[in-house]
């Protein structure tokens, strides 16, 4: 119970973190912050597998990919703060969202939920446990997954056809071929297509 | 239980010393055989064959200034080489040195920590190392470390996809993600190489990337990016990045022994512990030797040949075991 309470203070003052930070790359390290404690949390819940998940896919894979992004559009730029559109925005978001908070807390306080009298069927949250769930009862739902994925893979591939693909790379070589006078830019152009 | 509890505290003291050991006479070695391979001597003045050289290294690193760049963001740079050292520590918790000894009455594993799901919980932690090198690249505010950082980012999570589906058939064949299980499962079948030599030569390719070494050491490749992230980087803040990196091949080594080589497995005249040891000697001296043999892959090459060719025949050959392992072939 001690340890829930203080992962899930971690947690929630890291994901105030990632919206009070001024610099996108202190909000992505505090996303991260937000993961690894409820990574922890799972891990506490017995959830191993979901843990070990969370880490590899999100902290691991997906908030590598934001990093590689946002270090991108802050390099080298100093913290400036921009006239706000709407004025007054941040004291009304934070008393929403401790309005939204409290009502949580609330129903929670109302409807407790209920207290777990049996003891954890065997292989709860492991990877056997995981995978019996998956192939057996589940496995309409790892289909329905696997189906928005490939179709959202095939989604890229219509959206950009390979021919359409060939003819702009055979533009570019044109234009390449038009600046051959100056070999800086043509360099530049060519490490610019190998990213 | 207070006895539990001062065996693995023992255990971690030991696992540390052990790999900060091994960092040391790694670094020893490379320069050494890297000076062979190279038709010249490498360092040999310190002590006896240079066996005193790291001493008089970490002497120099630790006096060292420690530098911090103008505009840099102090509390990431300060923690970015932290990071990476903690991640690459923290892999090789989880890997079995050796079988189980009897002492006082109790048996000893000779890992950190044991969990059903070690070989998950490794990846996990790999997969955590990146954010020293792209945080220290970012924070540095210098053009060569951010394109270092970039880079490192880009690269890593390419490698990352065909080093999991290379692994994932070892997962079938021994039926659990333990690695001890996964070690005792060779013990019956026979070492896992010999059905897995491509998802084994794929581990290994992306486990050189992984670490950023060279032909894949864009990151802080020396001819275009002075050092790539480090760059900004001086004394002991330099050194846990040198750490890191030398720390994440040996623990990319002993994965690799555990999940393809048999882990502490061999004959019986000589202990598990060394057997193991040795297998990741022999691990860390082809490290060494590819880094002699071959020149930095271009950026593009680099891309391609991860994504066109290692994630294809590891999506393959995973298929291919899949389908053996279940019966349908």
């Amino acid at each position: 119970m001690v340890g829930i309470v203080i992962l899930a203070i971690l947690a929630i003052s890291a994901s105030v973190g990632v919206v009070t930070a001024r610099q996108p790359v202190h909000s992505a390290l505090y996303l991260v912050g937000n993961i690894l404690s409820l990574a922890l949390l799972y891990l506490m819940l017995k959830a191993e597998f979901l843990a070990a998940a969370q880490v590899i896919v999100y902290a691991g894979a997906i908030m590598v990919l934001f990093l590689f992004v946002v270090t991108l559009l802050t390099a080298g730029k100093e913290e400036r703060e921009l006239p706000e559109d709407l004025p007054g925005q941040r004291i009304v978001a934070g008393i929403l969202s401790v309005i939204v908070g409290g009502v949580f807390v609330a129903l929670a306080i109302k409807y407790p939920g209920p207290t777990l009298k049996a003891p954890l069927p065997s292989h709860f949250g492991d990877l056997t446990g995981i995978g019996r769930l998956l192939w057996g009862p589940d496995f309409i739902y790892l289909v329905a997954i696997a189906i928005m994925l490939v179709s959202a893979a095939l989604g890229v591939l219509v959206l950009n056809p390979p021919r359409k693909r060939r003819q702009q790379e055979a533009e570019a070589r044109e234009q390449r071929a038009e600046s051959k006078a100056s070999p800086e830019t043509t360099r530049k152009e060519r490490e610019g297509t190998g990213s | 239980m207070i006895l539990l509890l001062i065996i693995l505290i023992v255990k971690i003291i030991l696992l540390i010393a052990i790999l900060m050991g091994g960092f040391a006479y790694t670094t020893l070695l490379e320069r050494r055989l890297l000076g062979f391979m190279q038709l010249r001597l490498g360092p040999n003045r310190v002590g006896p064959w240079g066996l005193l050289q790291p001493l008089a290294d970490g002497l120099k690193m630790a006096l060292k200034e420690d530098l911090m760049p103008a505009g840099a963001d102090r509390f990431v740079f300060r923690m970015a080489p932290v990071f990476s050292l903690f991640a690459a520590l923290c892999v090789d918790a989880v890997i079995p040195f050796g079988a189980p000894i009897h002492l006082f009455g109790t048996s000893i594993s000779l890992d950190i920590a044991n969990p059903s799901i070690g070989l998950l919980i490794a990846f996990a932690f790999s997969s955590l190392g990146i954010y020293g090198i792209v945080l220290g690249g970012w924070a540095s505010q210098n053009k060569y470390s951010l394109l270092g950082g970039i880079r490192a980012s880009a690269q890593m999570i390419s490698y990352e996809l065909a080093m999991g589906l290379s692994i994932l058939g070892v997962l079938m064949l021994a039926h659990t993600a333990n690695l001890e299980n996964i070690v005792l499962a060779q013990k019956e079948h026979g070492w896992f190489f010999v059905p897995e030599i491509i998802p084994f030569l794929i581990y290994y390719t992306t486990a050189v990337a992984e670490t950023n070494r060279t032909p894949f050491d864009l990151p802080e490749a020396e001819s275009e990016l002075v050092a790539g992230y480090h760059t900004e980087y001086s004394g002991f803040r330099f050194a846990m990045f040198y750490i890191a990196e030398y720390i994440n091949m040996i623990a990319v080594s002993g994965l690799a022994v555990t999940l393809f080589f048999g882990g502490w497995l061999g004959p019986g005249f000589l202990p598990p512990i060394i057997w193991f040891l040795l297998k990741v000697g022999i691990s860390m001296f082809i490290f060494i030797w590819v880094r002699a043999t071959f020149p930095r892959f271009r950026y593009d090459k680099l891309m391609s040949f991860g994504w066109k060719f290692l994630v294809p025949v590891a999506f393959v050959y995973f298929l291919a075991t899949a389908a053996f392992v279940s019966g349908v072939l």
